[in-house]
């Protein structure tokens, strides 16, 4: 399985249809940066998987690599989609289409049932891009610059997966139901002996009991006085007299509480019958008299004096209506010697001395309002002294009318209670006869509490053996349990021995692949010849759980922190192929590689080109994209090209418009063979 | 070890035709596939190495001049191989230093050639790849049974057939 060839339109930088038919053998791709070299890597990762695995920052300023999947230049391309196409060594074909609208036309299962095989590992898609197109960004980063544990999961990654790889989970599930199991089994083991507690409790209570029986008949005689209509039968007798001395205890409790009511009123009597209180009361009574007769005589002079006021303000306002007059008969004046008010004839003199008289009149008439106001406003205040001492002297009566009508409801709340619980009324007047009764019912009480616990004793004999029987029962219910305990103990410790067991198994068997392919790594490495001294590198496992690669030079030195950095990447790009090789479960023989020699001299790159050139040999089908022409041009004379095999260099560049296409494309054709002894053939 | 013979050996294995020319300097074996040609000089000295190994290239090229001019573009896949057996350590770092000299040929320059292996990892540039990991089936189940040897044999049949966990750690329990 290799591929075939890509179109793209609408995709990244090619806004028009570009078609590329991949070489059998190889594929040299040239041009200068920013022409679409690494899109064409991009469409082969995009169309198995949907998306590009190579920015390690997936979003920024809220846009998404799926905001720049698709053309965002000028003009609109007809249409928007990735086409991969792969052939088979029969030459059967399988196409992936991915377009804007719809997305794939292939199921991821399809894709992977095609382009993987065997015991492909998880998320084998995504593991085959990134193991099929090795990208100037990931040769350091996915190599050298891995922690030692993603280092590990890269490998075990391309490992593919193991067989048994599922027995790990399970045997966590083992471990689980085991341990539910033995869980299970303690509850129940310590629930049986919990048990087992309580009846050995039981048989002491019991011995006890049986330690106290007494004479059943007097206890018999106690409970027939108690409860005359109990029944014979012992257990029904027992019942009746615990209900007589629960009754009989209930009945005490009222008693009781009847006696605390009659005691509060009998206090509450005495304190209201108190000579201290009868002659309070007397006084407060006669204070109240003496107050309303001052008050009464007080509100009397008040009347007096709005009466008075009244008549001088009726007073004031007939001289105001006289003056009014006189005024008027002023301004008239004699006429004809006549008065203009009485029509008496007047002399001037006369005239004018009656209306001196006049107005001497009014102003008498006028005088006497405001001594009347001074007057009433005297009263007022001298009558709100004798106010205030009648309100208080009334509060001090009613407060002994309140007292009074609290003790009165206190007797009729006592009366109450006797009737409503049926108690003697006639212990209602009488606290200490019912104090006495009460005594008498506590001692019956507690004579018929001691009966009972002599008939139950008595019948502790039998509930003895009933006991017995049951704590025979349960040891040898604890003894079962006991056994089950331990054998799901047993059970737990060996699931936990296979789950033991296959992660040793599982890391033995990833050890023992790594062992295989560490040649591979160690002639890759060899072929790149990263450093003139170190000649070959090492690798390390550690770590049970976690698992930690480490890759060595010399004599033990990390080649990541001694390395420069084209040195580093002739080493990452070692461990990159090899991990490519060692993948058994895809058919895919296909090695993309995106700028594989930035930072690394020449001598370095015609060693990729030489090792490249032996992965030809090996059948591999080569896409490498390279910046300069000079290294495509010994790409092209160095990969093999047979008949059947042949390899193809596409130069791509940006037209007058801003999109890629392809300027050239040729078919690069096998080299003549036997040209050392002149008998060369085309 | 002669090695001539272990290049020829090689080169064959890897679908090279070989065959030996002698030339003024010496045997030289050539050898030419679908996309590469060249030739092997060997030296008694690493000395006579570096001071042979200029002559010996001009004297294979002259001698097929010919043939490469009108070999095309694979008249620049010419390789020139010089090795000596001789284990001078101080000259073994000047003669790997000939390879970075691009005129003419592809060089590959080695002394200390003492072994096939040498012979092998010093031609690497020329072969495919030699390590070809085979990751076959792991036994697993086998290993896992033999591992478990103490665990009761049912329970570890019921654990490989895929039995429910809840009967497997039940048949752990119960033979245990």
């Amino acid at each position: 399985m290799r591929l075939d060839s890509i179109e793209v339109c609408g995709f990244r930088g090619f806004r028009e249809l570009v078609r590329v038919n991949f070489g059998r053998g190889f594929t040299v791709i040239t041009g200068r940066n920013g022409v679409g070299k690494s899109t064409l890597c991009d469409a082969v990762e995009f169309a198995i998987t949907g998306t590009i695995g190579k920015y390690a920052v997936e979003k920024a300023a809220k846009e998404t690599l799926s905001d720049y999947l698709w053309w965002r230049g000028e003009n609109v391309p007809k249409a928007h989609y990735v086409t991969v196409s792969f052939i088979d060594d029969s030459g059967m074909p399988f196409a992936i289409t991915r377009t804007r609208e719809s997305g794939s036309d292939r199921s991821p299962q399809e894709i992977q049932a095609v382009l993987c095989r065997g015991l492909a590992p998880d998320d084998a898609l995504r593991q085959l891009t990134r193991t099929s197109i090795i990208r100037d960004e990931w040769i350091a980063a996915l190599s050298l610059d891995l922690s030692e544990t993603e280092r590990f999961d890269l490998v075990r990654s391309a490992l593919g997966a193991l067989e048994g790889s599922e027995a790990g989970s399970r045997a966590k599930e083992v471990v689980a139901a085991a341990e539910a199991a033995h869980s299970k089994d303690e509850a129940a083991y310590e629930a049986a002996r919990a048990r087992l507690a309580d009846r050995l409790t039981q048989q002491s209570e019991t011995q006890a009991a049986l330690s106290r029986s007494g004479d059943v008949s007097a206890a018999l005689q106690v409970i027939a006085a108690a409860v005359p209509d109990a029944l014979t039968e012992l257990s029904a007798g027992l019942a009746t007299g615990r209900n007589a001395l629960a009754n009989g205890r209930a009945r005490l409790g009222l008693m009781s509480e009847a006696l605390q009511l009659g005691r509060e009123i009998e206090t509450a009597q005495a304190a209201y019958s108190g000579p201290d209180a009868v002659a309070n009361r007397e006084a407060a009574s006669a204070a109240l008299e003496v107050a309303r007769r001052a008050n009464e005589a007080a509100q009397q002079v008040v009347s007096e004096a709005e009466q008075r006021l009244l008549r001088e303000e009726q007073m004031d306002a007939m001289a105001a209506s006289l003056s009014l007059l006189v005024e008027h008969g002023e301004r008239l004046g004699l006429h004809d010697d006549q008065c203009p008010l009485c029509a008496a004839n007047r002399t001037s003199d006369e005239f004018a001395a009656g209306l001196v008289a006049a107005r001497r009149r009014i102003t008498s008439l006028a005088s006497g309002v405001q001594t009347a106001r001074d007057a009433l406003a005297s009263a007022k205040q001298n009558a709100q002294q004798p106010s205030l001492t009648l309100q208080t002297a009334t509060a001090a009566v009613q407060v002994h009318a309140d007292e009074l009508r609290s003790l009165r409801e206190q007797e009729a709340a006592h009366l109450d209670f006797y009737n409503q619980w049926g108690l003697d009324n006639h212990f209602i007047q009488d606290p200490g006869g019912l104090e006495q009764g009460i005594s008498q019912e506590r001692d019956r009480l507690i004579d018929l509490e001691r009966a009972l616990l002599v008939l139950e004793a008595s019948q502790a004999v039998s509930r003895m053996s009933s006991i017995e029987s049951n704590i025979s029962a349960l040891r040898t219910e604890i003894e079962r349990l006991a056994q089950a305990v331990s054998q799901s103990q047993n059970a737990v410790t060996g699931a936990r021995e296979i789950e033991r067991s296959i992660r040793r198994v599982s890391a033995e068997i990833i050890d023992e692949r790594l062992a295989q392919i560490s040649p591979l790594l160690n002639e890759l490495y060899q072929r790149l010849r990263p450093h003139a001294d170190w000649r070959t590198i090492d690798y390390s496992i550690r770590g049970d759980v976690r698992r930690f690669l480490s890759l060595k030079v010399g004599d033990g030195l990390n080649p990541q922190f001694v390395f420069s950095s084209g040195q580093r990447r002739a080493a990452g790009l070692a461990f990159l192929l090899s991990v490519h090789l060692a993948r058994a479960w895809t058919p895919l023989r296909s090695l993309l590689l995106d700028d594989p020699v930035q930072h690394i001299d020449d001598f370095r790159a015609l060693h990729l080109v030489e090792l490249l050139a032996a992965l030809r040999l090996d059948g591999r089908q080569i896409v490498c994209a390279v910046e300069d022409p000079a290294l495509a041009d010994l790409l092209c004379r160095r990969l093999v090209s047979t008949s059947t095999e042949g390899g193809r260099r596409l130069d791509l560049d940006i037209g007058p418009l801003g999109a890629t296409s392809v300027i050239l494309d040729q078919e690069i054709n096998p080299m003549p063979v036997g040209v050392l002894r002149g008998v060369a053939t085309a | 070890m002669d090695i001539f013979t272990q290049a020829e050996i090689l080169l064959r294995d890897a679908q090279y035709e070989t065959w030996t020319w002698t030339g003024s300097a010496g045997p030289v074996t050539c050898f030419e596939n679908a996309a590469l040609m060249g030739f092997v000089h060997v030296f008694d000295t690493a000395d006579a190495l570096l001071s042979g190994w200029k002559e010996s290239q001009h004297v294979a090229l002259a001698r097929h001049s010919a043939s490469l001019r009108g070999a095309g573009a694979k008249a620049w896949n010419v390789y020139s191989v010089f090795l000596s057996p001789d284990r001078d350590a101080r000259r073994g770092r000047e003669i790997e230093r000939i390879e970075e000299d691009f005129s003419l040929t592809r060089k590959i320059a080695r002394a200390s050639i003492a072994t096939p292996d040498d012979v092998e990892m010093t031609l690497l540039p020329l072969l495919s790849i030699r390590s070809k990991p085979q990751l076959g089936a792991s036994n697993f189940e086998t290993r896992l049974r033999t591992r478990l040897k103490d665990i009761p044999q049912d329970a570890v049949t019921a654990f490989l057939k895929d039995a429910t966990p809840a009967e497997i750690a039940r048949i752990l329990g119960a033979t245990s």
